[in-house]
């Protein structure tokens, strides 16, 4: 098909029925059940945040990642407590320390704190963590030093301050992965060695845009809420992260001068990741949390990057910027004030095989798109903003409603300033093949059915118990797992650790459009029905599959699976 | 939910009925009446309805200042009819043998009615001592139970999480009731503090080859 012909379907689909959940696969019965009687607060609804003004705070961006020298990791790295340490020997030595401390979110916020801002967990000082900006082919050292308070000291007022950083999508090894069952307490570090290896050494199996973020059993919501996340860049050989690349199979996408080409210019250039956590704030500017709602957690202020409705400047031409629904609960319909197109190139961080132009990109806890957003059709002193119109009352899940025109979340402002110069990237017609699904070195199928009983969110009627182990892959084989909710008016983000999937059917139906991808987050509204396709290579161990809204995932609602010998 | 003024003026009802009638003006307006206002200071008061309790001896108490407030807890749910579909006490009595001497001295365990309709003291204890539960067996007024098991978010007669707390510090998490003992165990020693606190009592349940470092 040509870029024209696809671009035209995807609009089609688009305006014929909007994308909800799993792009527009979901069923009209299964979306009606959605609807629900209440109003716009439901009685759970937590008291409100501070009002504060929106589009007044300049975004943050989270610097990169500073090297270390690998002599000064002390004690050094002890290869024999990793998997192919010698395989990939690490090029590139990062130290992170976790600490509790304040954080801007907005100044209005941080006048109410007595301007010592709102508390944090932070890394290196800042949330969101650096940006973890990583080639293929330069395996990376990260030592984790968990110097967060005790737990008589913290005064994060949710939380445990323990932890484990898991880096959701990576194709790591199970030591390295963020188990729930490792973590570290203060005054300890961990040791996370991330390959960067293609899985089965497949150009094709090139992942984009990942994050880090805590894992802490029973706490993984409260601990990401309080700050505890960061991002990561993954560039490749097509991917360069720079629009100016001679080599021809370079994709040229909107660049990021710093990361990717010549270290001239602004931290990220044209190449912006943005993380949404939804925050709710206490009248003494502090972020808040109801640890005894099990259904999920809502915060009223949407932040970016750690800023409550922030506004960017931007230039009159193409952007790619990387958007994460960081959590806990939240789910997002995104789109611009104007209604006007954004182009989709990833899903859940995975470049598709073509450009997907939409009006709007839905996002559940975890999920990320990459869109590229032209804004040379706005003119110098302009500005557009990024809004969410998806009504969520209750943290279990959306009410299947648009928010009315005038009531949109606030969520990013971008003002329009003058062009420093050409705009020479591109958006390709075609970006990166999927590598191929081979049914026949399927040897298991397995069904996983979240659903919620007596007050427990189940998987397979089952709960997080560490010393069992629900399934079992062989190393170098491959699988078709069914994801099933079981529920009717709740939503599931399932999340499966180590390796990323391809969609075979979405209710019944094969995916199409941004659907088409290699996702690991496959969000199922009420009686969805997921069939997906995995491999499992390179590394064995344990790992992990949950439910990604967080306060579902520490409600237990999360297994252990193992990756064994053939 | 009951007020608290409202529940004194019912408390005492029996034992001054006889002056509430000749006077019940007077009653109203002792101030001590009408200034006792919902607790303070506990971490998580608001979370919590202002109620008494009473466990299978018959013993009364507020339910958030004198049973939970700065106390590291254990809580969950069943009744006497509902242990028949979803049993939990048994494996409770496994908790109640790991944190052995614990129990009533800085760790506290309650158990609270769902059927607070059917359920007495008395048929609470049959049910604590036919599994040697040593811990509290909590019923009451019904609409008083009902407030505190609203604040658990617990819905219907049968309910599989346990809570435990550190109210002192106002920390909080929920395991399943059918959880492994030693599980259950474990979150209570990564809630105490002091000599009590283990981050872990499970070892090895992560991944394999790495550990947990030194600074």
């Amino acid at each position: 098909m040509k870029r024209r012909e696809m671009l035209k379907a995807g609009v089609a689909a688009i305006a014929t029925a909007p994308a909800v959940f799993g792009g527009v696969m979901m069923s009209k019965s299964a979306q009606a059940q959605l609807c629900r009687l209440e109003g716009i607060r439901s009685p759970e609804t937590e008291p409100d945040s501070p009002p504060v003004s929106a589009y007044t705070q300049p975004i943050y961006f989270p610097p990169a990642m500073a090297e270390v020298s690998a002599a000064s990791i002390n004690p050094p790295a002890d290869p024999g407590r990793h998997q192919r340490y010698n395989d990939f020997p690490p090029v590139k030595f990062y130290v992170q320390r976790l600490t509790e401390g304040y954080w801007n979110y907005h100044d209005e916020l941080t006048a109410l704190t007595g301007n010592s801002g709102s508390l944090a967990w932070m890394f290196n000082g800042a949330t969101p963590g650096e940006t973890m900006v990583a080639r293929y082919g330069q395996p990376v050292f990260v030592r984790r030093y968990n110097d967060l308070p005790d737990l008589e000291n913290s005064k994060m007022p949710f939380g445990y301050p323990a932890s484990t950083i898991h880096l959701h999508n990576g194709h790591t090894a199970s030591e390295s992965d963020g188990n729930p069952m490792d973590f570290t307490i203060p005054g300890k570090f961990w040791d996370h060695h991330y390959a960067m290896y293609l899985a089965r050494n497949d150009s094709r199996e090139a992942l984009g845009s990942l994050w880090y973020h805590d894992h802490m059993i029973d706490f993984t919501a409260t601990n990401v809420y309080a700050g505890l996340s960061g991002m990561s860049i993954f560039y490749d050989d097509i991917d360069t992260g720079n629009e100016n690349d001679s080599n021809p199979k370079a994709l040229r996408l909107p660049g990021n001068l710093q990361f990717g080409g010549d270290n001239q210019g602004n931290p990220y250039g044209y190449d912006i990741p943005l993380i949404l956590h939804d925050v709710r704030f206490d009248q003494t500017g502090n972020p808040t949390y109801n640890v005894f709602d099990t259904k999920g957690h809502l915060g009223d202020h949407i932040t970016v990057n750690r800023k409550v409705k922030p506004f960017m400047n931007v230039e009159p031409r193409k952007y790619r910027f990387r958007i994460y629904d960081g959590g806990p609960s939240r789910l997002y319909e995104l789109e611009l004030s104007d209604g006007s197109a954004m182009t989709v190139i990833s899903n859940d961080g995975n470049l598709l095989e073509h450009p997907v132009e939409v009006a709007s990109v839905v996002l559940g806890p975890a999920n990320r798109y990459d869109v590229i957003i032209d804004f040379s059709r706005y003119a110098v002193g302009e500005h557009i903003d990024l809004e969410n119109v998806m009504e969520q009352i209750i943290g279990e899940g959306p009410t299947g409603r648009r928010l009315a025109a005038g009531k949109h979340m606030e969520v990013l402002r971008f003002n329009i300033v003058a062009l420093k110069g050409p705009d020479n990237s591109v958006i390709p017609s075609f970006l990166r093949a999927l590598p191929e699904i081979n049914l026949n070195e399927v040897v298991a199928h397995r069904e996983w059915v979240f659903d919620h009983d007596m007050g427990l969110w189940t998987v397979n009627g089952q709960f997080m118990d560490p010393s069992i182990i629900a399934a079992a892959p062989k190393q170098g084989t491959a699988e078709i797992w069914t994801f099933r909710n079981a529920g009717s008016s709740w939503a599931h983000p399932v999340h499966v650790h180590f390796e990323e999937f391809q969609v075979l059917e979405w209710n019944g139906k094969p995916p199409t459009g941004v659907l088409k991808s290699r996702k690991d987050v496959a969000v199922l509204g009420p009686n969805d029905v997921v069939k997906v396709f995995y491999r499992f290579d390179d590394f064995k161990g344990s790992y992990i599959i949950h439910c990604h809204n967080n306060v579902h995932e520490d409600n237990a609602m999360m297994l252990r699976w193992d990756i064994v010998a053939k | 939910m009951k007020t608290r003024r409202a529940f004194l003026t019912t408390a005492i009802g029996a034992s001054v009925a006889a002056v509430a009638v000749a006077a019940p003006k007077e009653i109203e307006t002792r101030s001590a009446m009408m200034t006792c206002s919902p607790a303070q200071g506990g971490k998580n008061a608001k979370m919590f309805p202002h109620v008494i309790v009473q466990d299978q001896y018959k013993r009364k108490a507020w339910f958030y200042e004198e049973l939970i407030q700065d106390k590291l807890v254990l809580v969950n749910f069943t009744s006497s009819k509902g242990e028949n579909y979803y049993p939990i006490i048994k494996n409770m009595v496994k908790v109640q043998e790991i944190i052995a001497d614990r129990l009533g001295k800085d760790v506290f365990m309650y158990t609270i009615t769902t059927d607070p309709i059917r359920d007495t003291p008395d048929t609470l204890k049959d049910l604590a001592d036919k599994f040697g539960a040593k811990w509290q067996f909590l019923s009451g007024n019904p609409d008083d139970i009902h407030a505190v098991l609203a604040a658990f978010k617990v819905h219907g007669n049968l309910h599989a999480l346990t809570w435990i707390g550190n109210e002192k510090l106002g920390r909080w998490l929920n395991k399943p009731s059918h959880l492994h003992p030693l599980y259950i165990a474990e979150s209570i020693a990564r809630l105490s503090t002091g000599k009590h606190h283990k981050p872990s009592l499970a070892r090895g349940m992560g991944s394999t080859l790495a550990g947990m470092r030194g600074a």
